[in-house]
């Protein structure tokens, strides 16, 4: 299997901290990955150097073998890597529809048309319908993004990302606050995304990661230090160690 | 085409304000706005009126930036300024005969060549950043207006800027200088810009100008280069003030650098707050309002502006979307 994502020797300081110490990884296509490890681990740091959000303070980040290191987000995305906030980054003003018809005008073009009403674009608003119907948000279409429920708008958020068509999808926490009906049907949305394309996902719910992933990362003081089966990874001392062995 | 609209398209379409009765609305008031001069025959009013709708226009184009985009620009009169210049010191030194068009042309030429560099630095930043920056370049342009007495004519500004005669091929309307006359040159020309500026702001680049109003970063992370297009919403504010600056000189055959100054920005911005931001309309009851006022409260007292910052302190507090945001008035009550 062709790498999808390849992370050398990655780096990342805040002054004298550092987050992400000398990572590397390398993320097979069409899998599902989860990277679990404590709070403060380095998890959130990772999505936002792969994106773009902040840069490396050394180390290389390749997609598809192309080097992505440090690029800006909106490259990045055009590249097909989108990606999930741990707290909901939508447009709070806008209706459901809106929030994800201008990411998937992002993707499709159009966005530097100025006289031509934004209805006239059809395949956007087509495949906007069809992304609602998929995440079941259909009846909510007029709904005020910000008036949705929480759950709905982390809903949401995944369908912003979905609207540009990535071959890889970062996920910080999806599920976080969710109730557990939602959360069940979120990682069933999850589990059939990762039938498409590829999944990295962040998540504290262990019944979620456990039940749902091809593999596990677990990150510990900004370094991988098991990587596995989720059967492999339940049964580490390592990993039992630095994380799980707290919780239980 | 028609027999394929369902109901639910039929929806979308009323819920956007497109049914025949607001068609209607929109004709009958572009009716009473050209009928103006047969019922306001007092030449100073009719002028008044005149001025709102060169500020309404200035008024509406900052709201592209601040209601649209949410950028905010302290100092937008400064763009006003330079076209409403560029066509004064033309129309002395080089051509007192040019022809409005190339005097609009020239005016947000000009706007838009100065404008691009500052925004260019500006659109790096954002939010509390990007509006100190609109003040310190503000402040540059309008000192160097001010201090180029050989040019500009310092502290006394351009007086007795010729009239234009306006007419369409052999048929002649007559000169600016008549109030009836320079009120049908604007409000064709406001109104045409309205209409464009409508257009758009409802097109798919308007809709990601209010994407990166709505949230810059997700913007970005869907893959827009917010840079570019917070320039191109700059440079379509700036313009537009452009096109108020050359009518604006066109009015008042004057142009003085008090028009460039920080107590113009702050009228204009609160035209647009005062009308309500994110509406095009809501400026121009603004402008109206803060024009009317200014005129009747300065024949009482010359400090009107305690009442006006009175009057924006209310508002502030009570009514922070202006008078658009009256439920009542509001067209985009389905975005509440």
């Amino acid at each position: 299997m062709a790498a999808i994502l390849e992370i050398r020797n990655l780096h990342r300081h805040f002054g004298g901290i550092a987050a992400i110490n000398g990572l590397s990884l390398t993320l097979s296509e069409n899998v599902l990955q989860s990277v679990i490890g404590p709070n403060g681990a380095g998890k959130t740091t990772l999505f936002n150097v792969i994106t773009g959000r902040l840069h490396a303070s050394s180390g290389q980040v390749f997609y598809k073998g192309q080097e992505i290191t440090n690029k800006p987000p909106n490259e990045i995305v055009r590249l097909g890597i989108s990606r999930t906030f741990q707290k909901s980054s939508i447009f709070p003003g806008h209706t459901v529809f809106e929030n994800l018809r201008i990411a998937r005008q992002a993707k499709l073009g159009g966005s530097r048309r100025i006289f031509s009403s934004k209805d006239r674009l059809k395949q956007v608003n087509e495949d906007t319908r069809l992304i609602l119907e998929r995440l079941r948000l259909a009846d909510q279409a007029k709904t005020i993004a910000s008036t949705l429920s929480h759950g709905d708008q982390r809903v949401m958020e995944i369908g912003i990302a979905l609207a540009g068509s990535p071959r890889l999808l970062l996920l910080d926490e999806p599920t976080a606050g969710m109730s557990p009906r939602e959360t069940e049907r979120t990682a069933e949305l999850i589990r059939n995304l990762a039938k498409e394309l590829t999944v990295v996902l962040v998540e504290h719910d262990m019944e979620v990661v456990m039940s749902i992933s091809d593999r596990i990362s677990v990150m510990h003081q900004g370094l991988l230090i098991a990587e596995g089966p989720p059967a492999e990874i339940q049964s580490n001392e390592l990993v039992r160690e630095a994380y799980l062995g707290k919780e239980a | 085409m028609n027999n394929m609209a369902t109901p639910k398209m039929e929806k979308n379409i009323a819920a956007r304000g497109y049914t025949p009765w607001s068609l209607l609305g929109v004709l009958v008031l572009i009716g009473i706005l050209f009928a103006i001069p047969f019922f306001v025959t007092n030449r100073f009013y009719l002028s008044l009126v005149t001025e709102i709708l060169v500020y309404g226009l200035l008024a509406m184009s900052l709201d592209v930036l601040l209601g649209y985009t949410g950028l905010l620009s302290f100092m937008h009169a400064v763009y006003m300024g330079i076209g409403a210049y560029t066509t004064g010191l033309f129309l002395i030194f080089i051509d007192p005969t040019a022809s409005i068009w190339v005097l609009m042309l020239l005016g947000v030429f000009a706007t838009a060549v100065i404008a691009l560099p500052i925004g260019w630095v500006q659109v790096r930043t954002g939010g509390f950043a990007f509006a100190l920056l609109t003040i310190a370049f503000g402040m540059m342009l309008y000192t160097v207006v001010w201090k180029a007495r050989n040019i500009t004519g310092g502290d006394d500004g351009l007086i007795g800027i010729p009239g234009l005669n306006i007419g369409l091929g052999s048929w002649v309307l007559g000169t600016t200088k008549d109030p009836t006359v320079i009120y049908f040159v604007i409000l064709t020309i406001v109104l045409a810009c309205f209409f464009l500026t409508w257009r758009i702001m409802r097109s798919p680049f308007g809709a990601v100008l209010e994407s990166i109003r709505e949230n810059e970063e997700r913007t970005s992370f869907i893959g827009i280069n917010v840079r570019r297009y917070k320039l191109m919403g700059w440079m379509l504010a700036c313009s537009l003030a452009g096109v108020s600056g050359v009518l604006f000189t066109l009015l008042k055959c004057s142009v003085s650098p008090s028009m460039m100054d920080s107590g113009a920005g702050g009228s204009v911005l609160m035209m647009t707050l005062l009308g309500g931001m994110g509406t095009l309309w809501g400026p121009f009851v603004g402008a109206g309002i803060f024009i009317f006022a200014q005129d009747y409260i300065s024949t009482m007292t010359e400090h009107w502006m305690i009442f006006l910052g009175f009057i924006l302190i209310l508002l502030v507090l009570f009514m922070p979307k202006g008078i658009a945001g009256l439920n009542a008035f509001s067209f985009r009550k389905s975005k509440r």
